[in-house]
Order: structure tokens, then C-alpha cells, then sequence
């Protein structure tokens, strides 16, 4: 492996395959002396300092840091209103985090979730605000589908550029993210404004293009969709041949090329897959939670996206409690803002610290000399 | 002649080489941490918190005039400490940088909002510091053109001018700056010879995320006056991408924020003189402009060898 075609290879992954080190070390001493506990275990340890760090900051506001813990899991899971709203901030964390952690399975980093949803959110939108008389099924699905087709077109983007062009998609990613915060802001402004509000927010979309609901009410039907479609993904990718080139590619560009993988199409193919979750999200969003398209559709999902990722390892089922948790904290934030006057970025932090302590506590593993930023030639023949 | 004065106008480089000024700090932050072999992806969230330390500590202060300095060393002290955690991660427990920058990157975010929420309290007036005011250098500014646009300015933005002489110097003109570029291209070479690879790379994020929050920090006190969730709005995502187009050289780096910077103007501009260009698709324009200069530039090959990659001792490679 050149160290040019190395450069697909961004986040240091943990092989499955390792022959050298067996697969669950629970409480042995490994060859290096230092005690290694399972992955569980160390989860939990690294979420309990996370936790006992994070008492300082709320001793600070005042606030007894245990009966905040309480209130946070009593607020998002303790009636039928919250967990309906939990389940409402699940999808989009879930079908974001699947999407971040297809890319990372391939080797790439989507750190443009948040610009996914917005474009899915466009399209969804502008569909919904065309549906006529449509029967209310085919309605939803055109508006769920035109969202799929607008975050898979906004992935391509960083997919075409990164497979021809060798840009890395990091930073393309991140950058479509503000271009597509000012697309909703200037179609939600002028084409699609809503004159009763006086901000940037559309016209609500017809009743017939919203999302139907589950558990009375409280929730929609997008949490249902978001799960069946990440357990797909995660069996498409384990057990089909396309699943396998696209880990292939993830784990060796220039091997799974020599062995005939068409990594272009791999590396285009699942930006495209990702960016068509985060979009999904975007519709579901529109049609499912605020029935209106307006820049506030995603609250740094995208971030939170990414950090699911990580501590799930790439793993799609790991997203799904992963990104549950998150949903959790999130609500639960919410009602700390009220109640512990508590700003509404600190969900940020806390997310921050718990992946910090948790990322230290993912063995560091010896990195193989590779290029780590740089996008060029690796995907080139 | 209107439509040259609003493109070409002494007025809209004027707006340049402020917008310019933090965006350039930045970028010579950002410079200092890859050329020792380190990429900073926190910088965005560094120089949010940057900005958050330096606007709550003037505003929760009441500072004024001289004093607003101490806003300024406010953000680049507490930068520099969380940027020391970071190094030691990355650095000396050999962390993967771009997943625990990117966690950085988050929790600074995070820590931003809650430093400044704090200080100014829940609700939803968003107060304003007092700004610095444009000083015009007797007999310079008097200069046609010229003397608007670099001689008319406010005092961070001769500050920025004058240090980034002596850091370009520091970085490519002294032995220290010789083995500081060495350990970003081959620090086995520069371990063979005894030089400390790992202080080196440790001290140069710490100084590299100082500049970037002293950055974040002109930000409220020059451009936007208060602080927001948009108030830094990508600018260090700019600065990280500048110094990739200007292939680690500070020369295209100057360039390059100026160039960044008159785009990001005109929307100050054409939003009065140009009715027909919405103004939310100009702000989206640097944006643009930053894709299609990746898109374009390839500079991979110009890149510190070592970029992005921890150093062990006892690695074979």
C-alpha cells in the first residue's frame, strides 16, 4: 500500500479480523500487561467519569447534579407525552447516525448530515406544497421520497467530487452544510414565506402530506421507518457483495481495488446512501414534526450524528441504542433549560465529554503510516 | 462607474481586510499546528469559544477602551488550556486527531453556548459589546485607495498585520521553526538528531489554538458585535481550508483570506446597492467559493508529510 493510495483510510477503525488479539478479552491480561476489560464495561466506565465530571457544571448552576440526572431520564421517558417526544428526536438522530456510519464503513467521514436534512427537508417540502389531490398514502410517500432524493443528490456532491476529483469529503461536507442553512433560509423567506409569521418559515404543508401517527398521537410513524430501514441497511452492508466491497473498501482502498472492487462507485454510492438517510430525516421532520420547512428543522443533528457514529464504531445496529440514549439526554436537556435554567448548548458539551471519555477510553491502537487528510489519488486509478 | 464603485470600491476592500484580519489569524493558527504534522479540527469550535470567553468577560466586566484587552487575553488563555488537553491527547496518548477533534470540535461548541448563556442570562435580548473603533494613522490614510483600506482600520487589525510578520518569521526563518516544520515532515529525522518531536508538536496546537481563539475573540469585538449561534458561522472552517488552498504557504495564505474576505463583503454591499441579489444566497457565496477552490486547487502534494499521523518511537515503518 502506497502511502497515497493510503489515504482513503481517514478514521483509525478497529479490525474485526485482528488474528493477533482474540475477540471478546474480558478481564485478561493482554500481552502488554494492561488489563483489558470488554467493550460494554469500558462504555459504561467512560459514561460514569463522563457523568461524575459533569456534576461540577451543574453543582455550579445550583442544582443537586443527582436530582438532575433523575429529572433527565423522568423527563424523557417517564409519560406518555415524553416518550412520544423522545421517539420524535430518535429518527432523525437514528437515521443521521446510520447515515454518518455507512460513510465511515467505507473509510469517509459525512460531517454533512445537518446540510442532508436540509435539502431532504426542500424537497420534501415542495413536494407536500404540490400534492393536489393526491390520496393521503401516496401523498406521504411522494413527500418521504422526494426528501430521500434530495439528501441522495446532495450527497453526491462529495461523492462525485471525492471519487474524481480526489476532495476530501470532510470539508466539502461541511461547507454544503451552510450552503444549504441559506437555501432554506432564502426559499423560506421569499418563495415559500409564510406572511402571518414574519420570520423564515414556509407555508404549512397540507394535512394530507403529514406523517400518520402511532401511540395515540404522541408520536409519528417516522420512528418505525427509520428503524426498519437502519436494520436494512445494516444487513445490506453485513451480508450482501455490495456490503462487503464497501467494508473492503473502508478497510484497504488499494487491496479491495486489486481484488476488483469498483471503488469509485463505492465511495460515490455511499455518500449518496447517506446523504438519502439525512434526508429522509429532513422529510420526516417536515411532514412528521413541524408540518413547515424552516432553518430550525435540524438542532445540529448533524454534530450529534457524528458522535453517535463514533461511539457506536461504525456498527449500524450499536446506532440504533446509541442514538436512542442521545434522544434521551436530548429531551431530557430540554426540561433542565426550564426548570435549571440550564442553556440550551449544554447538551453539546455533555455529548462532547461522555464521546471524549469514551474515545479514550477505545484503545489507541498503533496507526499505520497513512495520509491522513489528504484526498488525492486514493480513489484514483 | 456605480457598478465598478460597488465591486471595486475603496469602501468594500476596507470591509475586506477587516473580515480578513481574524480569518488570517486563524489561518496562521491552523499553519503552526499542520506544519508540526497536527491538523486542528477543532478550530471552528475554538474560535467559537474564543469569541463566547472574550465577549462575556468584556461584557460581564463592563470593559472599555484599553481594557478590552483583557477580553482578548481572556479567549487566548482559555484556549490555550483547553487546547493543551487536547495536544496531550493527541500527542501524547497518540488519540486519533480527526475523531478527537472532532469530539473537541463538539464540546467546545457546547462549551461556548453554555459560557455565554450563563453570563448573560436566559431571554431573548441579545446584548452588544462596544466595538473598536477605527484608528486612522495620521499622514498613511491620507493615501488614495490605499489609505482607507489598510491605514483606516481598528486596532486588532494592525495588531494582526504587524504579528504576523514575526510568526511567519519564527516558522521559516529560525532553527526553532526549521525543526517545528521538520517534526510535521519527518520526525524520525528530527528524534535522531535529539530534537523533542512530541514538545515541539504539543507546543505548537497550544500556540496554534491560542491565535485561533484570540481570532475568535475579534470577531464580536470588530465585526458582529454580539455572539451568537451564527456568529463564527464557519469562518474557521474557512481558516482550515485556506491554509489546504494556500498549500501550507503564508503568502497564499494572505491571498487567500483576502480573497475569502471580499467575497464574504459583498453580501454588506450588494445587499444595499443591489436589490435583486437575494441576500441569503450571497451570505451562502464563501461557502461556494470554498467548495469549488477544493474542487480545483490540488494541493495534497504540497501537504507536511506527517500530516495527521502520531509519532511513536518504536513504530517500525
Amino acid at each position: 500500500m502506497t502511502q497515497r493510495e493510503a489515504g482513503l483510510r481517514v478514521i483509525g477503525k478497529e479490525q474485526p479480523s485482528d488474528p493477533t488479539e482474540p475477540a471478546s478479552n474480558a478481564s485478561s491480561d493482554a500481552k502488554d500487561g494492561r488489563i483489558h476489560l470488554n467493550m460494554p464495561m469500558r462504555y459504561a466506565i467512560a459514561v460514569t467519569c463522563a457523568l461524575a465530571l459533569l456534576c461540577i457544571p451543574l453543582a455550579a448552576l445550583g442544582r443537586n447534579p443527582l436530582y438532575a440526572y433523575w429529572e433527565i431520564l423522568s423527563t424523557s421517558v417517564g409519560s406518555k407525552a415524553s416518550i412520544g417526544e423522545t421517539l420524535n428526536r430518535w429518527t432523525p438522530l437514528l437515521l443521521g447516525g446510520s447515515a454518518v456510519a455507512i460513510g465511515m464503513r467505507a473509510g469517509l467521514v459525512n460531517l454533512g448530515v445537518d446540510g442532508q436534512i436540509y435539502l431532504g427537508g426542500i424537497a420534501a417540502t415542495f413536494v407536500a406544497l404540490h400534492v393536489g389531490s393526491m390520496p393521503a398514502f401516496l401523498a406521504v410517500a411522494a413527500t418521504l421520497l422526494a426528501g430521500l432524493g434530495g439528501g441522495a443528490l446532495y450527497g453526491l456532491i462529495p461523492g462525485l467530487l471525492r471519487a474524481f476529483r480526489g476532495v476530501n469529503e470532510l470539508f466539502v461536507t461541511v461547507m454544503l452544510n451552510f450552503v444549504g442553512l441559506y437555501l432554506v433560509t432564502y426559499l423560506t423567506s421569499t418563495v415559500w414565506n409564510d406572511p402571518l409569521s414574519g420570520a423564515a418559515v414556509s407555508k404549512i404543508i397540507p394535512s394530507r402530506a403529514t406523517l400518520p401517527p402511532i401511540l395515540l398521537g404522541e408520536a409519528h410513524i417516522g420512528v418505525l421507518i427509520a428503524i426498519s430501514l437502519t436494520v436494512g441497511a445494516h444487513l445490506w452492508i453485513s451480508r450482501t457483495k455490495r456490503g462487503f466491497e464497501l467494508r473492503a473498501v473502508g478497510s484497504n482502498a488499494s487491496a479491495a481495488r486489486y481484488g476488483g472492487v469498483p471503488v469509485n462507485l463505492v465511495v460515490v454510492a455511499s455518500l449518496v446512501a447517506g446523504g438519502a438517510f439525512a434526508g429522509l430525516a429532513g422529510a420526516i421532520e417536515v411532514s412528521g414534526v413541524y408540518q413547515r420547512l424552516h432553518p430550525q428543522i435540524t438542532v445540529n443533528y448533524g454534530l450529534m450524528a457524528v458522535l453517535i457514529a463514533f461511539v457506536a464504531k461504525q456498527n449500524l445496529l450499536a446506532v440504533i441504542p446509541v442514538s436512542l440514549v442521545t434522544a434521551m439526554l436530548l429531551i431530557g436537556t430540554q426540561s433542565l433549560q426550564l426548570s435549571a435554567k440550564l442553556p440550551a448548548n449544554a447538551v453539546l458539551m455533555f455529548q462532547g465529554v461522555i464521546v471524549l471519555a469514551v474515545l479514550s477510553q477505545q484503545r489507541s491502537r498503533q496507526q499505520k503510516p497513512r495520509q491522513a487528510l489528504r484526498g488525492s489519488g486514493a480513489t484514483r486509478r | 462607474m456605480t457598478a465598478i464603485a460597488n465591486f471595486l470600491g475603496a469602501q468594500i476592500f476596507q470591509t475586506s481586510v477587516l473580515i480578513a484580519a481574524p480569518l488570517l489569524l486563524a489561518a496562521l493558527g491552523e499553519l503552526v499546528v499542520e506544519r508540526a504534522g497536527v491538523i486542528n479540527m477543532a478550530i471552528e469550535g475554538v474560535m467559537t469559544l474564543g469569541a463566547a470567553v472574550g465577549f462575556v468577560v468584556i461584557f460581564g466586566f463592563h470593559l472599555t477602551h484599553s481594557l478590552l484587552v483583557l477580553g482578548v487575553i481572556a479567549a487566548g488563555t482559555s484556549t490555550a488550556l483547553l487546547g493543551a488537553l487536547y495536544a496531550w491527547r493527541i500527542v501524547y496518548r497518540n488519540a486519533n486527531q480527526i475523531t478527537t477533534g472532532i469530539a473537541v470540535l463538539i464540546f467546545d461548541l457546547g462549551l461556548a453556548g453554555v459560557v455565554y448563556r450563563l453570563s448573560v442570562g436566559p431571554g431573548a435580548s441579545l446584548p452588544n459589546i462596544p466595538q473598536l473603533g477605527n484608528v486612522a494613522l495620521p499622514r498613511l490614510s491620507a493615501i488614495p485607495f490605499l489609505g482607507p483600506v489598510l491605514f483606516d482600520q481598528n486596532v486588532f487589525v494592525y495588531a494582526v498585520l504587524l504579528s504576523s510578520g514575526p510568526i511567519v518569521f519564527l516558522l521559516f526563518r529560525t532553527p526553532l521553526g526549521l525543526r517545528l516544520r521538520a517534526s510535521g515532515e519527518n520526525p524520525k529525522a528530527v528524534d535522531s538528531l535529539g530534537w523533542p518531536v512530541l514538545r515541539y508538536r504539543f507546543w505548537a496546537v497550544v500556540i496554534g489554538s491560542t491565535l485561533v481563539g484570540i481570532a475568535g475573540s475579534f470577531v464580536p469585538l470588530c465585526i458582529t458585535g454580539g455572539f451568537g449561534d451564527q456568529t463564527i458561522n464557519g469562518r474557521g472552517w474557512l481558516a482550515l481550508l485556506l491554509v489546504i488552498f494556500a498549500r501550507w504557504r503564508p503568502s497564499r495564505i494572505f491571498l487567500g483570506a483576502l480573497l475569502f474576505a471580499y467575497v464574504e463583503s459583498l453580501q454588506f454591499h450588494l445587499a444595499v446597492t443591489a436589490h435583486s441579489v437575494p441576500p441569503s444566497l450571497l451570505e451562502a457565496a464563501p461557502y461556494v467559493l470554498a467548495i469549488l477552490a477544493l474542487a480545483t486547487v490540488r494541493g495534497a502534494y504540497s501537504a507536511p508529510s506527517a500530516l495527521g499521523l502520531p509519532y511513536e518511537r518504536e513504530a517500525r515503518f
